[in-house]
């Protein structure tokens, strides 16, 4: 299991009003751990009032950028990015795991390979990355990156893009397409949908024919607007890498309700089961683990290992109290939310209600 | 730009995802499920396999058993890490049970899985000397490599990559199969060859599962299923039934 290092703040920059691209530095001889591959992503952790976050963000440096960074943009009611946006300066302490994350291809420098790119808003942050470390290390490719942005103001690495397009003169194409703002070329106005595509292909400013891989990173009606239009165009699964960008995850997780202590003597429970979204309630003996009363009433309860080693059968503690025997898991902050692993786990109090859907 | 799509309508519309970060619960459950099958079915498979290496008739036969044990270990190895992803303790996990226990010969389970791990009903049958086991891995070859063209298909990038790289590997192991059933029926065959076909061929069937639409659905609905086990057990059996035709061999 990946463990959490701590990194130093060396640096907090605003790209534009509501977004910051924060210098980590890894301490505790934790550099080696850090040594990225472009496109991956951080995940860090912290603390609001007394319940713990995770939350990930890309990498927008180059490999060869001798820095770590990454780009965090503030999301409405979002606790980790507001924090970030407002609060975060040089010498805090940050912890977060080593880099993960499969969005990249091997890079060859005897190869003439073209690229494509599609980043929606922040989702520029790990295609930057990609654009930077490619160009730099496959002298003979060329990228061309459709990146689109609600108006003029929003755009993310603006300037920094302006110079990569000078350094790498006639390697780096960049199609600024906005949402709002009109721009001297049609095309460039409005959304990145399946027929916006379908035109900058039909059109020559994308040539399309020649893309050995392309890159998708933005909201998901983007990704699948895009994707449709690759996969029209030719381009097979392989040769279409996607990154979904985490508008999944939840601003500020929900408190647990206090569980009930009502602890018995006797040897039976009345356990409820939410599965899929029904839920079924059952009696069953104390000695009983939550899977196999699952399993024995017929309900279809998701398992593997029985062993608390692989945690697919992980669901959490809505009410009343259960031990679990073993657990190599789920970390501590899962526990402290109330998740359990069900192979491992018998009821201790007289009612017990579980959800699998959590 | 509509950003409110939720991830079921992103997931039935074809979407993917990319990291343990944005999965939802059902979904990673269904998702750990799926690669504890895998997974368990390549360590059963390759440590059952292992006891044949000695039994090759030849040099180049223990070779290319050997290469299945180990590339097999491997494939398990390569879809075990994206469930430590997960949180799965990968170290524990690849020792958790003895995988190359097996059942009697004469058990019959149908589909039901042990009570210990998710290997494929088929793994816990034993091997019988050489021959069976080269039929074994024909049959089970040509299906699994159905059944990962089918996964390579899966909503959760990480793994639908996985699997593509592994694919190759497996239909190689299922041609290695063809190979050594081709040097088997040099000398004539005395109808031993034949009562392996019979008594893997149901077994392998098998693996592809069970009809249950309604199961099948909300997988298809994830994006973690695309063509139902009939149509790909159907596949199979056409395939499958063409090879061993082609060594004066029957499937049922």
């Amino acid at each position: 299991m990946a463990r959490f290092h701590d990194l130093t703040v060396t640096d907090v920059r605003k790209t534009i009003r509501d977004a910051v691209v924060v210098t980590l530095r890894p301490e505790n001889g934790a550099a080696k751990a850090f040594d990225f591959i472009q496109g991956q992503y951080l995940t860090f952790r912290r603390d609001f009032d007394g319940e713990e976050l995770r939350r990930s963000y890309s990498i927008c440096a180059g490999r060869d950028d001798g820095v770590l960074q990454v780009g965090i943009k503030r999301v409405d009611g979002g606790a980790f990015s507001t924090w970030a946006n407002d609060e975060l300066k040089p010498g805090d302490r940050l912890q977060a795991m080593p880099p993960m994350g499969g969005f990249f291809v091997e890079l060859a420098p005897e190869r003439a390979r073209h690229y494509l790119g599609f980043a929606g808003g922040s989702g520029i942050t790990p295609v930057l990355s990609i654009l930077k470390t490619t160009l730099a290390r496959e002298p003979k490719s060329s990228f061309s990156l459709v990146y689109a942005n609600k108006g003029v103001s929003s755009i993310m690495f603006r300037e920094e893009l302006e110079d990569l397009k000078n350094l790498y003169l006639g390697r780096l194409t960049v199609i600024h397409v906005l949402e709002t703002d009109a721009q001297e070329i049609d095309l460039f106005t409005g959304l990145v949908t399946a027929e916006k595509c379908a035109q900058l292909f039909a059109t020559g400013w994308i040539d399309i024919d020649n893309v050995d891989t392309a890159f998708i990173c933005g909201p998901e009606p983007m990704m699948l607007g895009i994707a449709g239009a690759l996969r029209e165009a030719g381009l097979d699964d392989g040769q279409i890498k996607f990154e979904l960008f985490a508008s999944a995850q939840p601003g500020r997780a929900k408190r647990n309700a206090a569980p009930k202590h009502t602890a018995s003597t006797a040897n039976q429970t009345v356990f409820a089961i939410t599965l899929d979204g029904a839920t079924q309630t059952i009696t069953v003996s104390k000695d009983t683990s939550l899977l196999d009363a699952a399993l024995e009433n017929a309900i279809d309860a998701p398992f593997a290992c029985r062993a608390g080693v692989c945690s697919t059968c992980r669901c959490r503690v809505l009410e009343g109290e259960v031990e679990m025997k073993t657990n190599h898991a789920l970390e501590d902050y899962e526990v402290e939310k109330g998740y359990v692993l069900a192979c491992q786990s018998h009821a201790i109090t007289d009612t017990v209600r579980v959800d699998f859907d959590q | 730009m509509a950003e409110d799509m939720t991830i079921r309508d992103y997931l039935a519309r074809g979407g993917k995802l990319t990291s343990p970060a944005n999965v939802p619960p059902r979904y990673r459950a269904e998702l750990m499920k799926l690669m504890a099958i895998f997974v368990d079915s390549e360590l059963a498979g390759a440590a059952g396999f292992a006891d044949m290496i000695n039994q090759g008739p030849g040099i180049k036969e223990r070779i290319a058993a050997a290469k299945i044990v180990m590339e097999k270990t491997d494939n398990a190895g390569k879809v075990l890490r994206i469930m430590g992803d997960f949180g799965a303790d990968t170290a524990r996990y690849a020792n958790h049970h003895p995988w190359a226990a097996r059942l009697d010969r004469a058990a019959d389970i149908g589909t039901s899985r042990g009570e210990h791990d998710m290997r494929l009903a088929l793994f816990n049958y034993p091997l019988e000397g050489w021959g069976d086991a080269v039929v074994m891995n024909l049959l089970m070859g040509h299906a699994v490599t159905i059944q990962l063209e089918e996964f390579g298909k899966v909503s959760y990038q990480p793994l639908a990559e996985a699997f593509r790289a592994i694919l190759p590997v497996e239909r190689r192991h299922a041609e290695l199969a063809q190979e050594g059933l081709a040097r088997l029926l040099e000398p004539a065959s005395d109808g031993r060859l034949q009562a392996s076909v019979d008594y893997w061929w149901p077994r392998v069937a098998a693996s592809f599962g069970a009809a249950d639409s309604a199961r099948f659905e909300s997988l298809r609905e994830m994006g973690l299923r695309h063509q139902s086990n009939a149509e790909l057990r159907t596949r199979w059996e056409a395939e499958a039934a063409d090879i061993l035709k082609g060594f004066g061999l029957r499937g049922l």
